[in-house]
């Protein structure tokens, strides 16, 4: 009981934590069909903001957390601006923003390195102390990625199922032409998103550092698993990907108890690799038919 | 000129061969040569990505990973079985193409970012298995090492005889060494780029319902040149494990990914000298940003980011549209009618088959 209870919070902890990075990156790949690959960057970038905002500036928690947040924003929408906008349209669309946004990524790792130093740091907003639930201790600061996790999916949910944004959003991932056709300005949906996005990624570095420290690359492992929750619900698919990071976060606190933490993310990525040999489409995607 | 594109790339390559043969004679400085043979492997593995990537557009990031097993599988097969290093590279190819084509099987029915992140997962379950065992395998004087090497990896597995044939000039039999593989690998290049493999894809390309209804298959021309690519990478593996004589878990490592595949982007992606001229480019570039290497990494992602952005087609395809008139093999063929033209999803790339 206790075993299970201790896997619970890990679990939910942990797909809390991919859940916000991984919706930012659905909307991107399902409105531009695009991969964003400077997610790890923007992560960390997260990450450092907020703890150079409360050990530098002498911040309070939530203002660094919303500096990150804003300087994920603007990174996000740089990376539109320098790198997609001129290449929209083109040739090769899909394969040249991967290896741009590579380019990107680890511009943004070597400057967090050439600015903060490669030795791990701890996050410095973090909540200490937590409570006994029968025998197993909760951390307060499990209940804070929860609930702000939580917070930021019925945000997003919200915008994109209410508002008169999140409905040009929609109907530019279903059809471009269309939604272009109808007047919608495709490209500052686009801005937009990438905007959303980098400021969910900002948010979701933090929620990663305090778990794990702050490193230059402490980005790179949890991009990976985004990606790989993006294409086990199926690339594009939002309410999809925010179902299976939770699930995947579940299914790694239970691979984690049973055969060890270091064999986790490889036992976990042969389960994906089933899937997808499976449903190559992924999980929640639809089976895709190209005219010609 | 020659109007022949195979005539003339062989010809090239002829030429740049012998050009590559003297320069052991003119010059006897070891860095030198070191580099330019290190400068070899690095081609190789570029051009063969180059195939798989930029000829039959398969979106795969596995080529260095197979790079790693050939230098692993040529490592065990010495280290374990105690066999001729010659010998073990060869099997270490056949061991890569096999491993490619498992690989391929499991991929090659997925779309182009799927295989890229699918490709790229695999790599990594290939570095987290090799790094996080520690279970003893044997006991040499050493120390424990486990079956794949743990984190230090293999050492001390033999050479490839040059320090008995010619001495302390060891590294000149290297740098000849190289430079067959890299002839060999680039006229395998020129085979399928002007064969029948590239014809098949550029007909896949430029009429994707025409090429399918005259039975082309795509899966199976992109088995065939992931499982044909893979035998020199696997090759260009087990000779830098020659090469260096060791073999670590630093195969695996993203910056190399990405140091290679900065090269074929810039370069030119699909062209057949671009990854050549981008690998000559990256390392000269690299090599200067030694004296500041901390800025290394940050040169790297720009240029990287950089060339996609403002030179899609690489440096070889600024060269081809400014210095040469069109090839008069592309434009031949009067474009279909409108109505006839493949109506893919809009700004995506290569049109997939669902």
């Amino acid at each position: 009981m206790d075993v299970a209870t201790q896997i619970l919070i890990s679990g939910l902890t942990l797909g809390a934590i991919y859940a916000v990075s991984t919706i930012g990156l659905a909307l991107i790949y399902g409105a531009l069909n695009m991969l964003n690959m400077a997610q790890g960057g923007l992560l960390a970038l997260g990450g450092y903001i907020a703890m150079w905002g409360m050990q530098a500036m002498g911040w309070p928690a939530p203002v660094a957390a919303l500096a990150a947040m804003a300087a994920g924003t603007l990174a996000g929408g740089m990376i539109f601006v320098a790198a997609a906008r001129p290449m929209l349209g083109g040739e090769g669309f899909e394969t040249r923003i991967f290896i741009a946004t590579i380019g990107i990524g680890l511009m943004l790792e070597s400057v967090i390195l050439k600015l903060f130093g490669p030795q791990p740091q701890a996050q410095s907003l973090k909540l200490e102390g937590g409570f006994m639930l029968g025998r197993v201790s909760l951390p307060l600061q499990n209940i804070l990625i929860f609930v702000t996790a939580l917070l930021m999916l019925v945000l997003v949910a919200g915008l994109l199922n209410r508002s008169r944004l999140g409905r040009a959003i929609r109907a530019t991932s279903m059809n471009r032409d269309a939604a272009q056709l109808m007047g919608v300005p495709i490209r500052r949906i686009y801005l937009t998103i990438l905007m959303l996005s980098g400021a969910l990624a900002a948010l979701s570095g933090i929620m990663i550092s305090s778990m794990s420290g702050l490193l230059p690359n402490m980005g790179a492992d949890p991009m990976l698993k985004a990606f790989i929750i993006c294409v086990v619900a199926g690339l594009g698919n939002v309410p999809g990907a925010a179902l299976t990071a939770f699930a995947i976060g579940m299914l790694e606190a239970v691979i984690q108890y049973i055969f060890g933490v270091q064999y986790a993310f490889a036992i976990l990525l042969c389960l994906v690799i089933a899937v997808l040999i499976w449903r190559p489409q992924g999980v929640f995607g639809q089976k895709e038919v190209v005219r010609l | 000129m020659i109007r022949n594109p195979i005539k003339r790339d062989v010809l090239i390559a002829v030429v740049l061969f012998a050009l590559m043969l003297a320069v052991p004679l003119l010059t006897g400085t070891r860095y030198v040569l070191t580099q330019l043979t290190v400068f070899f492997i690095w081609a190789v593995v570029a051009s063969q990505w180059n195939l798989v990537l930029g000829v039959a557009g398969i979106f795969s990031l596995a080529q260095m990973a197979l790079f790693a097993v050939g230098a692993y599988a040529t490592a065990m097969l010495a280290y374990y079985i105690g066999l001729m290093l010659p010998a073990a590279m060869l099997l270490a190819a056949l061991v890569t193409v096999g491993v490619s084509l498992v690989i391929g099987f499991a991929c090659l029915r997925l779309k182009g970012p799927y295989v890229a992140l699918l490709t790229l997962a695999i790599g990594q379950v290939m570095y987290l298995l090799v790094v996080n065992d520690t279970a003893c395998f044997t006991m040499p004087a050493s120390g424990c090492l486990p079956l794949f090497g743990g984190a230090r990896g293999f050492s001390r597995f033999g050479d490839l005889g040059f320090r008995d044939l010619l001495g302390s000039k060891w590294y000149i039999g290297h740098y000849y060494t190289g430079l067959v593989l890299l002839l060999a690998a680039q006229l395998f290049c020129i085979a399928i780029i002007h064969g029948p493999l590239g014809l098949a894809f550029r007909g896949l390309r430029d009429n994707p319902g025409l090429a399918l209804a005259r039975g082309v298959s795509r899966m199976r021309y992109q088995l065939w040149v992931f499982g044909l690519s893979a035998f020199f990478t696997g090759l260009a593996g087990a000779f830098h494990a020659a090469q260096f004589g060791v073999v670590g878990p630093t195969a695996f490592a993203f910056a190399m990914l990405l140091f290679i595949l900065a090269m074929i982007v810039v370069g030119g992606l699909g062209t057949t000298w671009g990854p050549l001229i981008g690998a000559a480019l990256l390392m000269w570039a690299d090599e200067g940003l030694r004296e500041v290497s901390d800025w290394r990494e940050i040169g790297i992602g720009f240029v990287l980011a950089a060339c996609v952005i403002l030179f899609p087609k690489g440096l070889a395809g600024i060269r081809l549209r400014s210095g040469r008139g069109p090839d008069p093999r592309q434009d031949a063929p009067p474009a279909p009618p409108p109505h006839t033209r493949p109506s893919a999803t809009p700004g995506a790339g290569p049109a997939a088959t669902g």
